[in-house]
């Protein structure tokens, strides 16, 4: 199935560039699939495709009025990650959220690293996601990110770089545990020649995480998870998170705010609740504070919440931390907090707010990547070399107007990977990777996250909502 | 429980045992139009009847006005415009599934998806017009293997008798309208009654009750009062009675809210009552007002378990609840 698979001039994932061998840790799989036909190898898919749509492992497509549901496409030739290299990148991860953590207490408390100069004050405080009603007040275990998506890609030699943290609601860990459930089922044997590690205890540790922040002593904790609702696209996700940690999934017509408490309506009353799980934005929590016309949030929960008699995961404010904007400066966060050089390598970014690298972008609009700075899902983006003149004149004005607004980063072409693709011939596609960390008590990463997948052939763009699929990543015990 | 995740087990069961008992009329008036009268055209002749007794009349007319389409069987079956098709019955039973599916085990969701996506595809259009009776014996299948996955795979909890009190509900009120199919034009000849007790699957029972003495007094009278027939109006009351303190805690006999004492009400009526009773006030009128009883019933549960005192006294004073009742009764 490989004799015909191109190299190209990317970092591939399988094969090494210099003699064109498959890497020691895939020749299972080389041989695995080399014994199947393009016949089997589309049975399996077929199989494996119909399975997700039965069992209702679907997103909704936005912008669809019928509310279309769709499955993430599932390539079925698993990523895998040898003990060594995934030890490193847990150490990066790890180190990288105390110090993001550490940063959000800082800032909406004393403000340390704005006075030792480190991060400019305009940086955060003009952040869109920056809140202002957060500023000294204290949050559960004085922790702000439980749950932190961040997306990890791998330049043209081979190093993980870190490209974004998503440290609001970031989703796809539902998908890394059937995805897992799919291949268990597709290539049993294979599966268990490579002795991987598991990762289906995540929701146990999920809810582990969630309990830990409950703050009424002598209660057995009652946790739920907010979801904006059935059309939401990862609706689904939400579903399977609350039935595996066997808590209920609400919406905000179910929870209600009595004197400063959040209760649940059940029908045998109501029911008062400890910690909340939101899979919904800052903006729609509680149209009193913010957006007046959500209707997805809970009139009241800010106040519950500032009064210390409600939890949240993640903590209101979050989203600074994600900030692309502020991404650029995790290394200095990292050595000022922590006193360590950062395990995992950030991609260089420049600011457009600074003169000089404005000057810079506009100059290179042709080979950056340019990016939004509060955007996300592949949105409010420009890359820069498959851009046309009139985007790139476009963009040009908007960062001129709204230069906080704006990053711009050099393009890395991300490592690529064998695919299925169309008539079953395999060739190589761009991918990424999203490691789950939670941080309770303490911090835990399920090895290895999703692997996003480009289909689209050259495409970088591993979107779920463009054209991007998924595939199973395997971490090897040793 | 979640009163929202209560609301949608309770309709999640209606709108299957709806789609059941819709296949089940369908399917025998379809049967029945076979040996037609060839000077009458369908509508006068068979179909009138059962749209009257599904209320679509109105919505059947102007959908058929639209698009030309006077087909009342593929109206009911598939039809987008109305909202009851057994379609959109599957796909709002699978909706509310959807959202509790934490609460519902992993292989009722999977067959009830299976379910909808086969409803909503071409394939089943196909099978539909070139062997109907294999397509309603599907529908049929599907709807029994669920209330099996009910029963064998969810416990049987609060969320099991909210099940249990949308299905028997709804049970009750569709065997009322077959009655009022029947009914419909007097005194039915012998092979109208026969399908309407086989679109009960009560045939064989009612023949065994009554030794074959067909008549619409019989007929109304064992779909009615039976005790022990699991369709009759009075057995699924007393189902709706035993579920409705189950969920509660009351005891048997006794009320503590207002959807019980109807229930309890009604189920009394029908207990004491003979075909008498009914001939006295006519078959229209009894049956009418066991529907109205039907849906103040509905009214009621939704008010105690799912609303707050609060929202009750806006919806009384004819505010628009914050919490919109959004499913229909029919």
């Amino acid at each position: 199935m490989f004799s015909r698979y191109e190299l190209g001039h990317f970092f591939d994932e399988m094969y090494r560039r210099e003699d064109g061998g498959a890497f020691e840790h895939y020749k299972l799989l080389e041989n695995r699939f080399g014994e199947l036909d393009a016949q089997a190898l589309e049975a399996k898919q077929l199989l494996v495709n119909e399975g997700f749509l039965e069992e209702g492992i679907t997103f909704t497509v936005y912008g669809d009025e019928k509310g279309t549901e769709r499955i993430f496409p599932f390539d079925l030739i698993p990523r895998i990650i040898p003990h060594a290299e995934w030890q490193q990148i847990e150490e990066g991860l790890t180190q990288r959220i105390i110090a993001l953590n550490l940063f959000l207490n800082d800032v909406y408390h004393e403000g340390r690293i704005i006075r030792d100069g480190i991060v400019p004050e305009d940086v955060v405080r003009g952040a869109a996601h920056y809140r202002p009603e957060m500023q000294g007040v204290k949050v559960s275990k004085d922790n702000y990110i439980q749950i932190c998506g961040t997306d990890l890609i791998r330049d043209d030699s081979g190093r993980y770089l870190v490209l974004e943290d998503n440290a609001r609601c970031p989703s796809g860990v539902s998908y890394v545990l059937e995805n897992r459930e799919a291949m268990k089922r597709a290539f049993p044997q294979l599966y268990s020649n490579y002795r991987v590690r598991p990762v289906d205890n995540y929701p146990d540790i999920l809810l582990d995480t969630l309990q830990h922040l409950s703050q009424r002593a002598g209660h057995a904790p009652v946790c739920v998870l907010l979801t904006p609702g059935v059309y939401n696209s990862a609706y689904f996700e939400h579903t399977f998170l609350a039935r595996k940690m066997g808590i209920e999934i609400v919406e905000g017509r179910d929870l209600i705010v009595l004197d400063s408490y959040v209760y649940m309506r059940t029908t045998q009353g109501l029911v008062q609740v400890d910690v909340i799980y939101r899979r919904i934005d800052d903006d729609f929590l509680d149209p009193l504070t913010f957006r007046k016309d959500s209707l997805l949030g809970v009139s009241g929960l800010m106040d519950a919440y500032l009064k210390g008699n409600v939890a949240l995961a993640n903590a209101v404010g979050t989203g600074l931390a994600d900030d692309k904007v502020i991404y650029a400066y995790v290394p200095e966060m990292i050595r000022y907090y922590l006193d360590q050089e950062p395990v995992l390598e950030s991609v260089p970014t420049y600011l457009a707010w600074r003169d000089t690298d404005r000057a810079y972008i506009l100059d290179h609009l042709e080979e950056l990547v340019v990016k939004s700075a509060n955007e996300s899902g592949g949105y409010g983006m420009l890359m820069g070399p498959t851009s046309t003149k009139s985007e790139r004149a476009a963009f040009a004005e908007n960062i001129r107007a709204e230069p906080r607004n704006f990053i711009a980063q050099p393009v890395v072409s991300l490592s690529r990977h064998p695919t299925i693709c169309e008539n079953t011939s395999i060739e190589g596609r761009h991918i990424d990777l999203r490691p789950f960390i939670l941080y309770g008590e303490k911090i835990e990463i399920i090895p290895g996250g999703l692997t996003r997948v480009a289909l689209n052939k050259g495409s970088l763009i591993v979107n779920s909502s463009q054209g991007g699929g998924s595939k199973d990543t395997w971490v090897l015990h040793s | 429980m979640l009163s929202r995740v209560a609301n949608s087990l309770y309709w999640l069961s209606r709108y299957l045992e709806r789609a059941e008992n819709l296949a089940r009329m369908v399917e025998v008036q379809r049967y029945d139009s076979l040996d037609n009268n060839p000077s009458q055209t369908p509508e006068e002749n068979d179909w009138k009847p059962l749209l009257y007794a599904t209320c679509m009349e109105a919505i059947h007319a102007e959908a058929s006005e639209r698009s030309g389409d006077t087909d009342v069987g593929r109206f009911i079956t598939f039809s987008e415009a109305n909202s009851d098709s057994i379609r959109q019955c599957v796909a709002q039973a699978r909706e509310n599934a959807r959202m509790v599916r934490d609460q519902i085990s992993e292989e009722f969701w999977r067959e009830l998806n299976r379910f909808h996506l086969f409803v909503a595809s071409d394939k089943a259009i196909q099978l539909w017009s070139e062997r109907p009776e294999s397509f309603y014996r599907k529908v049929i299948e599907y709807c029994m293997l669920l209330t099996g996955l009910v029963n064998t795979t969810i416990p049987h909890d609060e969320g099991w008798h909210f099940i249990q009190t949308g299905k028997a509900l709804e049970r009750a009120d569709k065997t009322t309208r077959v009655l009022d199919m029947l009914a419909y034009q007097g005194e039915p000849q012998r092979s109208r009654l026969a399908s309407a007790l086989r679109s009960c699957s009560a045939f064989s029972a009612f023949k065994a009750e009554y030794r074959g003495n067909f008549s619409l007094e019989n007929a109304v009278s064992f779909l009615l009062f039976s005790p022990s027939f699991p369709r009759s109006v009075r057995f699924c009351m007393r189902q709706l009675d035993h579920h409705l303190h189950a969920i509660s805690g009351s005891s048997p006999g006794s009320f503590t809210n207002e959807g019980e004492r109807l229930t309890g009400s009604s189920l009394a009526q029908l207990n004491f009552s003979s075909i008498g009773n009914v001939l006295q006030v006519g078959y229209h009128s009894y049956i009418d007002s066991l529907q109205e009883q039907f849906n103040q019933i509905g009214q009621q549960l939704f008010e105690t378990y799912i609303l707050l005192p609060l929202e009750i006294r806006s919806l009384r004073q004819n505010e628009p609840p914050h919490w919109q009742q959004h499913q229909q009764q029919q």
